[in-house]
C-alpha cells in the first residue's frame, strides 16, 4: 500500500513538473540550456523525498555525500557544455549571493529564537492552536516567515506535547506561519523584498490583506475541524494535559532576545534598501561589492546584513544562559540538515533557473490566473525569489501603461498581486518550497512529532492547499 | 503465550525507561515521546507488540525516541542510548507473530474484566453503568450497590465532589458547577469577554467542558483504585479502560414506549413532553459519550454486557448482574 502511495506521489510530481519540462524543451534551441542539466536537481529532490523512507539511517549519515554527488553531477556536465569558468561563476554566484545570505539569515533567526523559551502550562487544544496559528501568521509579516516560524515552533510544540496526534498542527503551521503570513510586507518573504528593491512601494503588499484574510479564514476553519477530530481521538485514548494547578502559569525566558530579533529584521530591511542608495553604487550604478571571481561579488549591503545578523546571533548566545537552550532542546541538527540540503538545492537548481529566465518571458503569460499558477507551481520546487523576479520581469515587459511603476516596467496591480501570491503562498506546497518549511519539519522531528514524509506532506498540500488556491483563482485572479 | 507476554512487558518497560533517559539526557522541556504515566504507556506498548510485533505504529513510536536520542550532545550517553535503542529494535523484530489468530479476545480489554477472575487482590470491584433515561438504570445501579455493600456514584455526587475539589483550589465557587443535565457541547452561550478570559486562564486554555471532564477522569480513576463502587455514566467505562483499571461495563436500556410510560409516571409528564424529554436526553448522552470516548454510545461493542431491563424488571436485572459477578468470583 505504502509503495502504491509512493508511486502515486511520484506520478503526481512528474505530472506537475511535466509542463515545465515540455515548455522548456520546446524553447531549448532558443534558450540553449539543455533540459537534461536539470536532472541532478530532480535527482536531489527525489533523494530528499525517498531516501528517508527507503534507507532512513543511511540517509541521515550520508546526506553531505549525496549532496556532493548531485552537485558534481550538475557541475561536471555544466563545465563540459559551458566551460569550467562559466561553471565556477554560476556556482559561486548562487553560493555567494544567494546561499550565504539565505543560510546566515536562517542561522541568525534559529540561534536567536532558540534562546527564547516559554514556560507555562497552557494546554494545546483546537482553539488555542487556532489562536497560535493566527498570531503566527500575522507575526510573519512583521518579522518574516522564517523569524515567526522559529519563534513560534517551540511554544506550539510544547503546548501540544501532551497530545499524540500533532503532525497536522505542524503541517498547518508550515502552511500559514512559514508561508502565507509573509504576504503583507516586504519583510515577510524574500520575493516581496526583491519587489520592493525593484520599486514596488513598501506598503503596497497590504493590498493583499483580503486574500490573506480569506485564506486564513478557510484554512483556520478547516484546521479547527481537523484538529478537533484529532483532539477527540487523543482524549478518547485517555490522553490528558496536566491541569492540576488551579490557574495558568505563563512566563517567557530570554525575552531580551527580541532586541536581537529586531536587529535581524533591520538587517533584512537594510539589505533591500541599501543597494538603492548612491553611496553603495559605483559610477555605472552597479552595487559595490567584494570581488570573488569574474563578475561574482559579494555586495557591501550583503556584507552589512551578514555582519549584523552574526552579531545578533553572537550577542544572543553571549547574553542568554545555556540552560534556556537546553530547555528548548536546542541542537544544531535542524540547521545543519537545512544547510547541507539547501547548498545542494541552490547549486543544482541553477540550470532550471537559467531555463526559466530564458523561457519565462516567452511563455505568453499575461493573465493573473496564469501568472498565479505559473509562479506558484515553480515556487513550490524552485527558489521563490528568482521565480518571482522572472515573472515580474515578464509582466513588466508586456508594455502596460497603468499600474505599479517598477524598475522592470509598469506592472498592473492584478498581475503583481497574482505573482506575489503565487510566489509566497505556493512555497507551502512542498518541504523545499520555502526555507522555514524544512526547519520546522526538522525541529518537529527532533521533538517527538512524526512528521509526514516529503510526499506525505505533498498529499496534505494537495488536499488542503490546491483547492484553496483554486478558490483564490476564482475569487481574486480571474 | 505467557512467556511472550512477559517478554513484551519487559520490552515495553525498557522502551519507557529509554524514552525517559533520552529525555533526561537531552534536558528539553518541550515534551518527551511518551507523556502518559508508566503503567498506561507500558500497557499500551505491550498491546501494540502483542497485536502486531512488526507493526508500523510501534516502529514509528520508537523512531521518535531514536530521533531525539541522536540529538544528545554527550557522545558517550548518545552511544549508550542508541545501543539500547538498537537492541530493543532487534528484540522486537524477533517476537513471534502468533496472537489473536483464532480467538476473538481483545487482550487489552479482557485483562480488565473482573469476571474473568484474573485480578490481583489489590483490584477493586468497579461496575460502570451506562443507561438510557427511563430504563430504571439508576434504580438498578443504586440497589445493586446497596446489595453488594459498595459505594454508589452518580452525576450529582460527582458534581458535588468536583465542586468541592475546585473550591479547595480556591478557583471556583459552587454556583459555577457544570451540571450534566445542562451539558451540551454544542450549546450556544452568551459570550462575555471577562468570563471567557477567566475561564481561559482557569482551565489552561481548554474549553470548560473538557477541563471538567479531565478533572472528573482523575476523580473516577482515584475512586476505582481505592474502593469497590458502582459508577453511573460519565464515560467511566472508557476512562477506566484507558487507564487499565479493571471494571465491568454495563449498558441498560428498554423499549422506548416503556421508557415513556415510566417517565410519565415518575416525573408526572404528558406523553409528548416525556417523549421529547427522552429523545433530548438520549441525544445529550450520545453526544457526550461519543465526543469523549470515540466509541458509540449504546452500541453493544462498547460494553461488556447490554441488558434490556424491561425483559427482566428491576429486581431480576439486579439478580442477573449479581449472579454474573458471584459465579465468576467463586
Amino acid at each position: 500500500m505504502k509503495k502504491i502511495i509512493t508511486l502515486l506521489c511520484i506520478f503526481c510530481s512528474v505530472f506537475f513538473l511535466c509542463p515545465v519540462n515540455v515548455q522548456a524543451a520546446e524553447s531549448t534551441q532558443a534558450a540553449a540550456v539543455p533540459v537534461w542539466l536539470c536532472i541532478p536537481f530532480a535527482g536531489l529532490l527525489l533523494c530528499i523525498a525517498l531516501m528517508p523512507l527507503v534507507k532512513g539511517e543511511w540517509w541521515e549519515a550520508h546526506q553531505p555525500h549525496v549532496v556532493i554527488l548531485w552537485v558534481l553531477a550538475m557541475a561536471i556536465p555544466f563545465a563540459i557544455v559551458y566551460g569550467v569558468g562559466e561553471m565556477a561563476e554560476t556556482v559561486l554566484e548562487c553560493t555567494v549571493n544567494d546561499y550565504v545570505t539565505f543560510i546566515i539569515l536562517l542561522f541568525g533567526l534559529f540561534c536567536v529564537s532558540g534562546n527564547i523559551t516559554m514556560e507555562g502550562d497552557f494546554a494545546g487544544s483546537p482553539r488555542v492552536n487556532v489562536g497560535l496559528l493566527a498570531l503566527g501568521t500575522f507575526l510573519a509579516s512583521c518579522i518574516g516567515t522564517t523569524g515567526a516560524s522559529m519563534l513560534m515552533v517551540r511554544p506550539v510544540l510544547k503546548m501540544n506535547s501532551w497530545r499524540k496526534r500533532k503532525a497536522h498542527i505542524m503541517v498547518f503551521f508550515i502552511f500559514m506561519v512559514s508561508n502565507m503570513g509573509g504576504i503583507l510586507t516586504p519583510i515577510g518573504d524574500p520575493p516581496l523584498l526583491m519587489g520592493f528593491m525593484r520599486g514596488v512601494p513598501f506598503f503596497w503588499s497590504l493590498h493583499l490583506f483580503p486574500v490573506l484574510l480569506f485564506n486564513m479564514i478557510v484554512l483556520l476553519f478547516v484546521f479547527y475541524h481537523v484538529d478537533r477530530r484529532m483532539y477527540r481521538r487523543d482524549i478518547a485514548e485517555g490522553r490528558k494535559p496536566d491541569i492540576s494547578k488551579p490557574g495558568t502559569q505563563f512566563r517567557i525566558d530570554g525575552l531580551h532576545n527580541l532586541i536581537f530579533l529586531v536587529m535581524i529584521v533591520v538587517a533584512v530591511i537594510l539589505s533591500g534598501v541599501l543597494p538603492g542608495l548612491k553611496i553603495f553604487q559605483d559610477s555605472a550604478g552597479n552595487v559595490l561589492g567584494i570581488p570573488v571571481f569574474r563578475d561574482v561579488r559579494l555586495s557591501i549591503p550583503s556584507v552589512i546584513e551578514i555582519v549584523i545578523i552574526l552579531a545578533a546571533a553572537g550577542l544572543s548566545f553571549k547574553t542568554t544562559p545555556k540552560e534556556i537552550r537546553t530547555r528548548n532542546h536546542f541542537t544544531w541538527g535542524a540547521i545543519k540538515e537545512v544547510a547541507v540540503l539547501f547548498i545542494g538545492i541552490f547549486i543544482t537548481m541553477q540550470p532550471a533557473l537559467m531555463l526559466l529566465r530564458q523561457v519565462g518571458p516567452n511563455l505568453g503569460l499575461d493573465q493573473p490566473y496564469q501568472l498565479f499558477w505559473a509562479t506558484g507551481a515553480l515556487s513550490s520546487f524552485l527558489d521563490n525569489t528568482p521565480t518571482y523576479l522572472v515573472f515580474l520581469t515578464t509582466a513588466g515587459t508586456i508594455g502596460f501603461t497603468s499600474g505599479i511603476s517598477t524598475s522592470l516596467g509598469t506592472v498592473p496591480v492584478h498581475l503583481l498581486s497574482a505573482i506575489s501570491c503565487g510566489a509566497v503562498f505556493m512555497g507551502a506546497n512542498t518541504y523545499i518550497g520555502n526555507a522555514p518549511n524544512f526547519m520546522v519539519k526538522s525541529i518537529s522531528d527532533e521533538n517527538g512529532v512524526s512528521m509526514p514524509s516529503f510526499f506525505g506532506y505533498m498529499l496534505w498540500s494537495l488536499a488542503f492547499l490546491i483547492p484553496l488556491f483554486l478558490l483564490d483563482t476564482l475569487i481574486f485572479f480571474l | 503465550m505467557q512467556e511472550n507476554q512477559k517478554k513484551c512487558l519487559e520490552l515495553a518497560n525498557r522502551i519507557y525507561d529509554l524514552d525517559a533517559k533520552v529525555y533526561e539526557c537531552v534536558g528539553s522541556s518541550l515534551g518527551r515521546t511518551f507523556t502518559g504515566n508508566r503503567e498506561n504507556t507500558v500497557q499500551n506498548l505491550c498491546m501494540l507488540m502483542l497485536a502486531k510485533p512488526n507493526g508500523h505504529l510501534l516502529r514509528s513510536e520508537l523512531a521518535l525516541i531514536g530521533n531525539m536520542a541522536r540529538t544528545i550532545q554527550d557522545k558517550e550517553a548518545r552511544g549508550q542510548m542508541l545501543t539500547e535503542y538498537d537492541s530493543i529494535l532487534k528484540e522486537i523484530e524477533q517476537l513471534p507473530d502468533s496472537f489473536g489468530k483464532v480467538d476473538i479476545v481483545d487482550l487489552s480489554r479482557a485483562r480488565l474484566n473482573p469476571t474473568a477472575g484474573k485480578l490481583s487482590e489489590k483490584d477493586h470491584l468497579v461496575i460502570c453503568i451506562s443507561r438510557t433515561q427511563g430504563s430504571a438504570g439508576n434504580d438498578i445501579g443504586f440497589e445493586l450497590a446497596d446489595e453488594l455493600h459498595i459505594n454508589y456514584y452518580d452525576v450529582e455526587i460527582f458534581n458535588q465532589v468536583l465542586n468541592r475539589l475546585e473550591a479547595e483550589k480556591g478557583s471556583v465557587n459552587d454556583a459555577e458547577a457544570e451540571h450534566f443535565a445542562d451539558f451540551d457541547k454544542y450549546r450556544k452561550r452568551s459570550f462575555r469577554l471577562k468570563t471567557w478570559l477567566r475561564e481561559f486562564n482557569r482551565y489552561h486554555g481548554l474549553p470548560r467542558q473538557d477541563a471538567v471532564f479531565f478533572n472528573m477522569s482523575d476523580l473516577i480513576c482515584n475512586l476505582a483504585r481505592t474502593e469497590d463502587c458502582v459508577i453511573m455514566g460519565r464515560c467511566a467505562d472508557a476512562i477506566l479502560a484507558n487507564n487499565h483499571i479493571p471494571h465491568i461495563s454495563l449498558f441498560i436500556s428498554a423499549p422506548f414506549s416503556l421508557r415513556i410510560q415510566r417517565t410519565m409516571a415518575s416525573k408526572n409528564m404528558e406523553l409528548r413532553q416525556a417523549s421529547r424529554f427522552l429523545k433530548q436526553m438520549d441525544r445529550q448522552h450520545k453526544k457526550y459519550y461519543d465526543f469523549y470516548t470515540g466509541s458509540r454510545w449504546g452500541r453493544p461493542e462498547s460494553y461488556d454486557l447490554c441488558i434490556n431491563s424491561a425483559n427482566y424488571g428491576i429486581r431480576e436485572t439486579i439478580d442477573l448482574i449479581e449472579r454474573m459477578i458471584d459465579q465468576k468470583r467463586k
